[in-house]
C-alpha cells in the first residue's frame, strides 16, 4: 500500500518532469539562430518561397500553437520527420538505440564484474594492500577523462599491440575498446563508493549485533552489511546507464561507434531541427524512467525509503 | 560447581588519534550456571566494553593488554574463527543497548531472528520461520509481524525483538547491556518483567549491565560494581544494597531517594567520572573519596573479603576494621 | 571542529600533500607561462611541425615536448590550456558551489511548494545528460568561453544543490534550531548562522570533486569542437587535433592526455583527502 503509493508519487513527477524538458528541448531549438525553412531551400530561394515553406512547417503559428502541434503529434506517437534522413524521427532514432544499448550493458557487465567487487573487498579489508591498490585503481579509473582514455585504448591496443580495430561498429572485437573506455571510469567510481559504503556499515551497530549472533563472516559482509551499501551503488550505476542510453557522444564519436550520441551529435552540426528536439526528449524520457526503477529498486532494498 | 564465565585481569585499551583510553584495568568477574549478576556503573566504567570482551568483538581501536576471558575453562581470546562463531548467538547471546540501531533496517525482524535459527541449530528456511512466531510470541509480538522491518516498530517492540533473537538458541549466558536505557519508563518494566520470566523459564545465567541500582535488585543475586574498569565492590545483592561498603558503592546508594527515609536531599558523589584518558594514580577514586588517605594517592588498592558473600577493594578495611 | 586535530590529520594525509603539491606546481608553471616559455602558443611554423620531443636536451630554449601538427610548441601549448582549463573550472565550480547552495538551502529550510518547484527543476536539468545539454546549447547558441561556462554552470548546480538540500533537511528539524527558534530567531539567522555553518563540511568536499570532472568535461567539449576553439590551445582540442596522427606521432595527443591525467588526480588526491580530513565520524 505504501509501496504503491510512492511508486505513483514518484510517475507523476516523472511526468512533471519530462513536460519540462519537452518544453526545454523545444525552445531551445527556437531560440536558436537561423531559420529551418531557409536550410531546407536552395540558397537562392525568393523570401515567398521561404514563407511558403514556413507556413508547410507550421513555423508561421504562435509558438504556443507550434509547440501544442508538436505535443499532440508526440502523444500520438508522431515524432516528426528528420530533414536530414527524410524519414521518420522514431526510425532513424531506434535504428541507432540497439549499438548503444550494446555499448552500454557493455559498460554494465564490465562495472559489475569490476567494480562492485573490487569496492566490497576494499571496504571489509580496510588499510590492507588489497585497499591500497583497489585505491590506486579507483583513483586512476576517475582521473581518465573519456577523451584521453580512448586515445589511451586505441593507441596501446590498436596501434602499439594490434590486437584489437581502433574504430568502427562490428563483432565483439570492436565492442572492446569503447566499453572499456566507458566502463574504467564506472568500475573506478563504484569501487569506491562500495568500498566507502562497506565501511560506513561495517561500523553500525546491527553489524556487531549480527556478528553477536554468531553469523560468520561471509554472510555477515556479503549478505547482511552489503545490502545495506547497496543503495548508493545502484543509484550511481543506475544513473550512468540511464544517461548512456543517451549515447556518450564522445566515444561514440572517437570509435566511430553509429549510436545514439554521434547521431545526437551530427544532427546539431547540420541543424535537423525535429530529430534533435525528439531525440532530446526520447534521452530524457529513458533517463527519467531509469531513474524511476533506481527508486523503485531502492525502495524494494530499503522499506524506510517508502515507510517513512 | 564449575564457573561458567570467569574474567581474568582483563586489560583492555581503546587508541584513537586524540589519545588513548584506558577502558578496562584489571577486571575480574565470575558468573556461575544459572547465576544472574548485575554490573553496575557510571557511563565510562568499562561496563560495554567488559561485554564485548566476552564476545571477543571489540571495536578496531580496542586492544587487549592482558587478560583471560574463560567461558567453561576455555580463552575466548585465544579461540578460533570457528569456535568463535559456533559460541556467540549459540552459547552467550548479547541484547543491545540501543533497539533503534542494533537492528538491521533493511532486513525483516523475521529474518534477523530466523538466521541465528537457521545457522546454529541448522533449522530449514520454513522450520526456523514457524519458530520465529513462536518466539515473537513469547515476547509478545503478535506472530504476523514476522514479515515486517524494524521501521514499523516502536522502541519497546525493537528490544522485544532483539530479545526474542537473543533467546532462540537457549543460551547459557544472556549478556544485557543495559536493554532499557533507550526505553521509555513503563516500557522499561515490561521489558525487564520479560527478561526475569525468560530467565526463570530458561535457567539461562545473565549478565545484567546497567547503571540503574533499581533493575539490579529486581533482576540479580549478585551485583559487581565497576569504578574507571574495575570492579571495586562485589557481593550478593542484599549484602551490598544493606552495607554498602567502598565510599563510591554508598555513593551510588545515597544518590537514590528512599521512600521510607525522610530525606531532606539526596547525596551525591562529588567530581567527575575518571577519565579513562587520564587515570589518577593509585585508587582511581581518590580524588573524589571523602575518605581519602595517604596510601590511596599512590598505591592500588587490592580485593578484600569482608565476609564470603563481599568484597571490598578499599583500604579503608585494611585489617579486617573499618566500619 | 578543532583546528589542531585538522591540521594533524593534514599533516598525516599523504594523498592529499601529494594532490596540493602537483597542482600548485601545475598552477605555478602556468600562471608563469609568459616567463618560462619561449615560443607563442598560436604561431605556426610548418618548418617544425611534428618534431619529436627534445625533453630537456636544450634546457626550456627547445621543444621540451615536441610540435605539433602547425609546427607549434606543445610545452608551451599544455601551459596555456592549463589556464583556461583551470580559469574555467574555478569559474564553474565556485558559482555552482554558490548557486546550487542557495537553492538547495531554500528548498530544504522552506519546503513544501518551493522545494517541490526547485527540485523538479533540477530534476529537469538532470534528466539530459550533461554533455547532451552542453553540445545542443553550444552548437546552437555558438561556442564562446562565456556559453562555455553558462552550460557548464547549469549542469553542476543541480548536485550541489541536492546535497545543500539533504543535509539542510537533516538540521532544519535539529534542537538546536528548534532552541534557537523558540528564542525568537529570524530566518535569516536560522539559515544563514545556525544550518549554513553545519552543512558545509560535505560542500567543500564536493567542490572540489567537481574541479575535476569539471576540467574532464571540458576538455570532452573542446575535444568535439564546442568548447574553447584553434588555435586558442586547450587540453580537448590539442587531443582532438592530434588524433590523426596517433599512429606516427603520439606525443602530440599524449603530452595533453597526460596533464589531463595529472591535474584530474591531483584534484581527486585534494578532494579525498579533505573529505577524511574533515570527516566528523572519524577516530
Amino acid at each position: 500500500m505504501y509501496f504503491l503509493r510512492f511508486v505513483g508519487k514518484r510517475i507523476l513527477q516523472t511526468v512533471i518532469v519530462l513536460f519540462f524538458v519537452s518544453v526545454i528541448a523545444f525552445a531551445l531549438i527556437r531560440i536558436a539562430p537561423g531559420n529551418p525553412a531557409t536550410l531546407l531551400l536552395p540558397d537562392n530561394a525568393t523570401e515567398e518561397q521561404i514563407q511558403e515553406k514556413e507556413a508547410e512547417l507550421g513555423l508561421d503559428k504562435p509558438v504556443v500553437i507550434q509547440y501544442l502541434n508538436y505535443m499532440g503529434g508526440v502523444l500520438r506517437g508522431d515524432l516528426g520527420t528528420s530533414y536530414n534522413y527524410q524519414q521518420p524521427v522514431t526510425k532513424v532514432f531506434f535504428s541507432r538505440f540497439p549499438n548503444t544499448l550494446r555499448l552500454t550493458v557493455a559498460m554494465m557487465l564490465i562495472c559489475l564484474a569490476c567494480g562492485i567487487p573490487l569496492g566490497i573487498i576494499a571496504g571489509i579489508k580496510q588499510g590492507t594492500v588489497i585497499d591500497f591498490v583497489a585505491m590506486i585503481f579507483a583513483l586512476l579509473g576517475q582521473s581518465m577523462s573519456n577523451v584521453w582514455l580512448a586515445v589511451l585504448n586505441i593507441y596501446i591496443f590498436a596501434v602499439w599491440l594490434g590486437w584489437l580495430p581502433s574504430v568502427g561498429v562490428g563483432g565483439m572485437e570492436y565492442l572492446i575498446l569503447p566499453a572499456l573506455t566507458l566502463g574504467y571510469p564506472l568500475s573506478a567510481t563504484t569501487c569506491r563508493l562500495g568500498r566507502s559504503g562497506m565501511i560506513d556499515v561495517l561500523r553500525e551497530d546491527y553489524i556487531t549485533c549480527t556478528k553477536a549472533k554468531g553469523i560468520p563472516d561471509y554472510l555477515v559482509y556479503c549478505k547482511y552489511a552489503f545490502k545495506n551499501a547497496l543503495i548508493p551503488i545502484v543509484t550511481v550505476v543506475g544513473s550512468q546507464f540511464g544517461l548512456f542510453l543517451g549515447g556518450s557522444v564522445v566515444v561514440e564519436t572517437i570509435f566511430s561507434w553509429s549510436g545514439i550520441g554521434q547521431l545526437l551529435n551530427q544532427a546539431i552540426g547540420n541543424r535537423d531541427y525535429e530529430l534533435v528536439q525528439s531525440s532530446l526528449l526520447l534521452i530524457a524520457c529513458m533517463c527519467a524512467v531509469v531513474y524511476l526503477l533506481i527508486d523503485i529498486i531502492n525502495a524494494l532494498i530499503d522499506p524506510r525509503i517508502t515507510l517513512d | 560447581m564449575e564457573n561458567l564465565l570467569e574474567i581474568k585481569n582483563l586489560r583492555v585499551v581503546y587508541k584513537t588519534e586524540r589519545a588513548t583510553g584506558q577502558a578496562l584495568n584489571g577486571m575480574s568477574i565470575t558468573l556461575k550456571p544459572g547465576e544472574s549478576l548485575g554490573l553496575v556503573g557510571e557511563a565510562g566504567a568499562g561496563k560495554t566494553t567488559t561485554a564485548l570482551s566476552i564476545l571477543n568483538l571489540l571495536p578496531r581501536a580496542g586492544h587487549i593488554l592482558e587478560g583471560e576471558v574463560l567461558f567453561h575453562g576455555k580463552n575466548v581470546l585465544k579461540m578460533s574463527k570457528k569456535e568463535l562463531q559456533n559460541m556467540r548467538g549459540h552459547q552467550i547471546s548479547m541484547i543491545f543497548q540501543n533497539p533503534l540501531t542494533s537492528l538491521n533496517p533493511v532486513f525483516t525482524v523475521g529474518e534477523q531472528i530466523e538466521m541465528v535459527l537457521r545457522h546454529h541449530l541448522h533449522m530449514k528456511p520454513k522450520q526456523a520461520e514457524e519458530r520465529a512466531k513462536e518466539l515473537l510470541e513469547s515476547v509478545g509480538i503478535p506472530a504476523y509481524r514476522l514479515h515486517e522491518y524494524p521501521v514499523q516498530f516502536s522502541g519497546g517492540m525493537r528490544q522485544r525483538v532483539g530479545i526474542a533473537a537473543g533467546i532462540a538458541c537457549n543460551p547459557e549466558l544472556l549478556i544485557a547491556d543495559e536493554p532499557t536505557t533507550a526505553l521509555d519508563v513503563t516500557i522499561q518494566a515490561q521489558i525487564l518483567e520479560l527478561m526475569k520470566l525468560l530467565q526463570e523459564q530458561h535457567k539461562t545465567s545473565l549478565l545484567m549491565i546497567t547503571h540503574n541500582l533499581g533493575i539490579i535488585s529486581e533482576l540479580c543475586e549478585n551485583v559487581a560494581v565497576m569504578y574507571a574498569g574495575r570492579v571495586i565492590e562485589y557481593g550478593s545483592v542484599e549484602e551490598v544494597f544493606a552495607h554498602p561498603s567502598h565510599p563510591y558503592t554508598r555513593g551510588l546508594l545515597g544518590a537514590l531517594p528512599d521512600m521510607e527515609k525522610n530525606q531532606e536531599r539526596l547525596t551525591s558523589i562529588p567530581g567527575t567520572v575518571a577519565d579513562a584518558q587520564n587515570l589518577p594514580e593509585g585508587c582511581r577514586f581518590h580524588p573524589r573519596c571523602e575518605h581519602c588517605m595517604e596510601q590511596c594517592r599512590s598505591k592500588q588498592p587490592y580485593p578484600i573479603a569482608l565476609n564470603h558473600r563481599h568484597m571490598v577493594e578499599c583500604f579503608m578495611y585494611e585489617g579486617g576494621d573499618g566500619q | 571542529m578543532d583546528k589542531k586535530i585538522i591540521l594533524r590529520r593534514i599533516r598525516h594525509s599523504r594523498f592529499m600533500i601529494v594532490g596540493a603539491v602537483v597542482l600548485v606546481f601545475i598552477l605555478a608553471l602556468s600562471l608563469l607561462a609568459p616567463v618560462v616559455c619561449q615560443f607563442d602558443p598560436e604561431a605556426s611554423s610548418i618548418a617544425e611541425r611534428l618534431l619529436p620531443p627534445e625533453w630537456l636536451s636544450h634546457g626550456m630554449a627547445g621543444h621540451i615536448l615536441g610540435t605539433d601538427e602547425l609546427g607549434r610548441d606543445v610545452f608551451t601549448r599544455l601551459l596555456y590550456g592549463a589556464r583556461i582549463s583551470i580559469m574555467i573550472a574555478v569559474a564553474v565550480c565556485c558559482s555552482a558551489a554558490v548557486l546550487g547552495t542557495a537553492l538547495g538551502l531554500t528548498a530544504g529550510y522552506f519546503g513544501k511548494k518551493v522545494d517541490m518547484v526547485i527540485m523538479r527543476a533540477m530534476e529537469v536539468i538532470q534528466a539530459i545528460p550533461d554533455i547532451v545539454l552542453a553540445i545542443c546549447v553550444l552548437s546552437l547558441l555558438g561556442p564562446s568561453t562565456l556559453n562555455l561556462i553558462i552550460v557548464l554552470l547549469i549542469g553542476r548546480t543541480p548536485m550541489f544543490c541536492r546535497l545543500a538540500r539533504n543535509n539542510t533537511l537533516v538540521y532544519r528539524n535539529a534542537e538546536f534550531v528548534k532552541a534557537s527558534r523558540s528564542m525568537g530567531a529570524g530566518r535569516a539567522h536560522i539559515i544563514f548562522t545556525q544550518i549554513l555553518p553545519n552543512i558545509t563540511t560535505p560542500l567543500i568536499v564536493q567542490l572540489s570533486q567537481a574541479f575535476g570532472s569539471n576540467i574532464m568535461i571540458e576538455s570532452s567539449l573542446s575535444f568535439l569542437g564546442l568548447g574553447i576553439q584553434q588555435p586558442q590551445p586547450s587540453w580537448g582540442n590539442m587531443i582532438a587535433a592530434g588524433r590523426k596522427f596517433l599512429a606516427t606521432d603520439p606525443w602530440v595527443c599524449f603530452a595533453p592526455g597526460v596533464a589531463l591525467m595529472l591535474i584530474v588526480l591531483a584534484f581527486n588526491f585534494l578532494g579525498d583527502g579533505l573529505r577524511d580530513v574533515l570527516d566528523p565520524k572519524r577516530t
